[in-house]
């Protein structure tokens, strides 16, 4: 239809450029608009009749723009095109010969539509016009001379890279344009900017064919799901699930996670309208030391399409260390003990504490394998920084030298360890906190007055953020917590905080009958590591008043601890960005390596010492990255798919810095599994930026006539007329006609 | 009569208040020896810790006692004259005022270290064990003291292997943190009640021998802090009288300490 309107393809408006052809300057038909619509308008006025109110002006109009439209054609409008030489330009046609080509859909794959497109006319028509090189790619580009060479086999599809290289081999040839057929099922997540860049650098446009079903008609298919990288061993974790289903909205499925076959946790989930994405979290315990592979599902519901894109596999390691925490405390009092019960109840943690129970005594616990400080506190960063948390109790800010002050801030700071900060009667504003540079890391700001600290029974409630702290959960369901948390026995005592900063999270309130709640648990990040506030030192009553097998009390202090120093790095951390290679195979492994008082260190020997997943042993070194001291950083091959375990030593001289241990996996055929529907999207915008068109499979005949107009290429530029489109004549037979029905319906003819 | 209707209103109102789950404030009871004593002016300050004395029935042991039964021994004289040792030897918040509690109500889940005087006249209920046996599976600590020699000891056993029919009652070793955590106790003496004045014995009936006995719980802490042959109250009571001598009331008081010390820090 547009094509007989406007008598040229699309494709020549799009990239044309619109040209007057007659002598005259432009400025004269605007002159000549104006004079001739000035003097309709006198005669129309002039000469009105029985026109009335605004009738006449809108005759005006109309006489005015058909003698607009008569000027502009007698100014010879046209539109100039570059157009691809015949026969002296290369087209390269790249299908897509990637596993999910080979998804059924009606009576064909995706690849028998693509060979049925190429092989009844577009490959005939294109080779009329131009040389064609036709391509199947995979991972990479490789040429074929006929369609029966394609198989639909290759574990993945990498759109970017492929074109990369079919644009390499044909930099010395005049490349006009590129075909591209594919579902779109990028691999590597779309392509890249640079990609994209050197493509428009050579003004060849990408025409793209997509094959596939928008979507799906009866599947459910995890997106995504997010967990740590790491862990304490016996952690309750998190695993943010994304998904999406397609024919079963408001259905139940269950949402389950697994290691080595076993289930950990499940919960059902009612699932959302069609194509909507739903997040859920899920939470379970990933066991004993050592990496996990963890397999995340949704079970398949009867009648699925496809089955494989219900789960997804994440590595998980779970750290056999055992994060040391010190605790130091101003006076005796109930609530230490029963931390100290609660940390000795986890496995995974080491509490060492300071209690000064009279004026000049202080009296160590938990020191059995470290010997515990001279003098008290540690004044030394090489002391302090040995721990990996924190717990400050009720003790007056001054008890800490202005050192010491200091350096609990770089605790959190540099070393990155987590700090929390008790209620008590010395704590807090009351313990002069608020006029001390360690105000600075408190994620509250504490009010000026005194007497905040007030033994008094009080309530306690989650917030919403506390809803989905993993710190604050004790059961499953979201709401059943929520519920058991305002069920629990009352705070003995609590502290005023003040107001929670900005960027800090408020987890949970204390709630005193008769006054207002105030912030009882809040968290922030600090520098490297992070700190908390917990506003009482009453939570032992969750303990004595219920019953003795009840675990609430030591379930939440386990996991407020464990949030302190779980993520507080080692001397030597490693990381990898990317811990699931999906149809990859390149990862960079990185290095951090500071020194006992936790500064970069730049001068040491970093090396990787990997296990493959058939056991087998290898090493490389990591080198210091520039501008970046105590990074080091390599880039490897994982060769094989599978779990990798990495061991990251660092020394200097003969002395050994440290070492930690980075997971990640290898999967391959992922990506040809999941996002099945056609990812048109991506071919669309693939042929915009590159001045190309997207064609479905069923127009893609077009693409044969219009491939011609590019810029890429041996070109030769075109001259076409607009006078004698037909639209332009249909435009002058509405503009009289109106007129004419018009003056007609108002009896002025 | 009208003590024991007393005793019984006060159990009651003791009651009521622990179903609102509010912690109880000072209540003066009559005591048997030193009534009337003085009320401190910072009677019913909220403090962190307090001296809680338990109130508990002496049954057909009540013996010499009466009707009140035993547990007013030295109370509140011997209560007040130590807590005003721990306020100004150690860092704890202490009250005043002694807590009076009983095993009726669930008023002692709000004050972890409970005292008893005088175990060898004590009658526990069933009901009592079991509240007993709960307290100190959550965490409660139990200091008894005062009763001597074989026959006392077994009226001890009666109620307390009730309250734990499986685990034994042992002696603490020296090397105990219990004798370590604020004080060393490592070598001790005999306490002696009052009795020392008029007698010149440091010992009661057939108890010759002082045992520190305890019942452990699972993690090896200890929840039952037995004074056995001993009359630590006493010389808690007299620590202010110039007859009884000081080397005794400085144990008694470092003892109490380190129970206390112990309780919240095991």
């Amino acid at each position: 239809m547009f094509e007989f309107l406007f008598k040229y393809p699309g494709a020549v408006f799009q990239k044309g450029q619109f040209v007057l052809l007659a002598p005259w300057p432009l400025w004269m038909l605007a002159a000549g608009v104006l004079a001739v619509g000035g003097l309709l308008l006198w005669h129309v006025f002039r000469y009105r009749g029985a026109l009335t109110g605004g009738r006449p002006l809108v005759i005006w109009l109309l006489e005015t723009a058909m003698i607009a439209l008569v000027l502009l054609l007698l100014w010879h409008p046209a539109i100039s095109i570059a157009t691809l030489r015949p026969q002296q330009n290369v087209v390269a046609v790249m299908v897509d010969d990637s596993r999910s080509m080979a998804i059924q859909e009606g009576s064909q794959t995706r690849s028998a539509q693509a060979v049925g497109v190429l092989d009844r006319k577009l490959l005939a028509a294109l080779g009329q016009k131009f040389q064609v090189r036709l391509y199947r790619f995979g991972k990479e580009a490789e040429r074929i001379q006929k369609t029966g060479q394609l198989k639909a086999s290759e574990p993945a599809s990498r759109i970017g890279d492929s074109l990369q290289q079919v644009m390499a081999e044909s930099a010395t040839l005049p490349l006009g344009a590129v075909v591209l057929l594919s579902d779109g099922a990028d691999n590597a997540g779309g392509i890249g900017l640079d990609t994209i860049s050197q493509i428009r650098r050579r003004h060849i446009p990408v025409h793209t064919i997509g094959f596939g079903r928008a979507k799906p008609e009866r599947d459910i298919e995890i997106t995504d799901a997010v967990l740590p990288t790491h862990a304490l061993a016996d952690s309750r974790l998190s695993a943010l699930v994304t998904f999406r289903q397609y024919g079963f909205a408001g259905q139940k499925a269950l949402l389950a996670v697994r290691s080595a076959g076993k289930l950990l946790a499940s919960r059902e989930v009612q699932l959302k309208s069609d194509g909507a994405q739903q997040s859920e979290p899920l939470l379970f315990n990933a066991g004993l030391a050592g990496p996990q592979t963890l397999e995340i599902s949704v079970d398949p519901l009867p009648g699925e399409e496809n089955r494989v894109n219900n789960s997804v596999r994440r590595l998980v390691n779970m750290e056999s260390r055992k994060p040391r925490i010190l605790y130091m405390e101003g006076e005796p009092r109930w609530e230490f003990k029963f931390i100290r019960r609660a940390a000795e109840d986890d496995r995974s943690l080491q509490l060492a504490s300071m209690l000064r129970t009279t004026q000049n005594k202080i009296y160590y616990q938990g020191f059995a394998d470290a010997h515990p400080p001279d003098d008290g506190f540690p004044a030394k960063p090489e002391d302090l920084f040995a721990y990996d948390g924190l717990i400050i109790g009720s003790v007056e800010a001054n008890y800490f030298t202005q050192t010491q002050q200091d350096l609990i801030r770089e605790f959190a700071n540099r070393r990155g360890g987590g700090i929390l900060f008790l209620g008590g009667r010395f704590a807090l504003a009351e313990g002069g906190y608020l006029h001390s540079p360690l105000a600075e890391l408190l994620p509250v700001r504490l009010p000026e007055s005194k007497g905040t600290f007030h033994r008094d029974f009080a309530g306690q409630e989650l917030t919403a953020q506390g809803r989905a702290s993993l710190i604050c959960r004790l059961v499953e369901d979201p709401e059943r917590n929520a519920a058991r948390w305002t069920s629990m026995p009352q705070l003995a005592n609590y502290n005023e905080v003040g107001e929670v900063k900005p960027g800090a999270v408020e987890l949970m309130k204390v709630t005193p009958a008769g006054h207002h709640a105030t912030p009882l648990l809040v968290t922030e990040n600090y520098g490297r590591g992070r700190t908390a506030v917990f506003a009482t030192s009453g939570s032992w009553r969750w303990k004595m008043w219920q019953d003795h097998s009840d675990v609430t009390h030591a379930t939440f202090w386990q996991q407020l601890m464990r949030y302190l120093v779980s993520d507080s790095p080692g001397r030597v951390s490693g990381s990898t960005p990317r811990p699931v290679l999906a149809d990859e195979t390149r990862l960079t492994i990185r290095a951090e390596v500071r020194d006992k008082s936790f500064k970069p260190v730049s001068n040491a020997v970093v090396e990787a010492h990997i296990v493959t997943p058939d056991g087998a042993p290898t090493s490389l070194e990591l080198t210091p990255v520039a501008a970046e001291e105590g990074a080091y950083t390599a880039e490897w091959n994982a060769e094989k798919p599978g779990s990798y375990v990495a061991e990251i030593v660092a020394g200097r001289d003969k002395e050994e810095l440290g070492r930690d241990v980075v997971v990640f996996r290898r999967e391959d055929g992922v990506a040809e599994n999941f996002h099945t529907a056609q990812n048109r999207e991506l071919l669309e915008k693939l042929a915009s930026e590159t001045g190309g068109r997207y064609y479905s499979a069923s127009d893609a005949g077009k693409l044969a006539d219009e491939i011609s107009y590019s810029e890429a290429g041996i070109t030769t530029r075109e001259t076409k007329d607009l006078w004698d489109m037909p639209v332009v004549f249909l435009l002058a037979l509405l503009l009289r006609g109106s007129e004419w029905v018009l003056r007609r319906r108002w009896g002025v003819v | 009569m009208r003590r024991r209707l007393f005793i019984r209103g006060s159990f009651v109102a003791l009651s009521v208040t622990a179903l609102f789950a509010l912690q109880a404030t000072f209540r003066q009871f009559p005591g048997i020896e030193d009534d009337p004593y003085p009320v401190p002016p910072d009677a019913y300050e909220k403090t962190e810790w307090a001296f809680t004395r338990l109130m508990y029935p002496s049954g057909r042991h009540a013996s010499v006692f009466g009707e009140i039964g035993s547990w007013p021994t030295d109370y509140p004289k011997a209560d007040r004259q130590f807590v005003q040792g721990v306020r100004r030897l150690t860092r704890i918040h202490t009250r005043s005022s002694e807590q009076v509690v009983d095993l009726d109500a669930d008023e002692v889940f709000n004050w972890p270290w409970l005292y008893a005087v005088e175990v060898g006249h004590w009658s526990l209920t069933d009901a009592e064990c079991a509240k007993m046996r709960e307290y100190l599976l959550r965490g409660g600590f139990f200091m008894c003291d005062d009763f001597h020699g074989s026959g006392e000891w077994n009226v001890f056993l009666e109620s307390i292997q009730r309250v734990f029919p499986d685990r034994p009652i042992l002696e603490i070793d020296n090397q105990d943190p219990i004798f370590h955590v604020l004080y060393n106790l490592g070598q001790r003496v005999q306490v002696p009640g009052i009795q020392y004045w008029y007698t010149g014995r440091i010992w009661e009936k057939d108890g010759k021998t002082p045992h520190w006995r305890a019942i452990y719980d699972d993690a090896g802490r200890v929840m039952v802090a037995i004074c056995f042959n001993q009359d630590n109250g006493d010389a808690w009571e007299w620590s202010d009288h110039p007859r009884y001598p000081e080397r005794y009331t400085s144990q008694a008081y470092r003892m109490g300490i380190n129970y206390i010390i112990y309780a919240m820090t095991h």
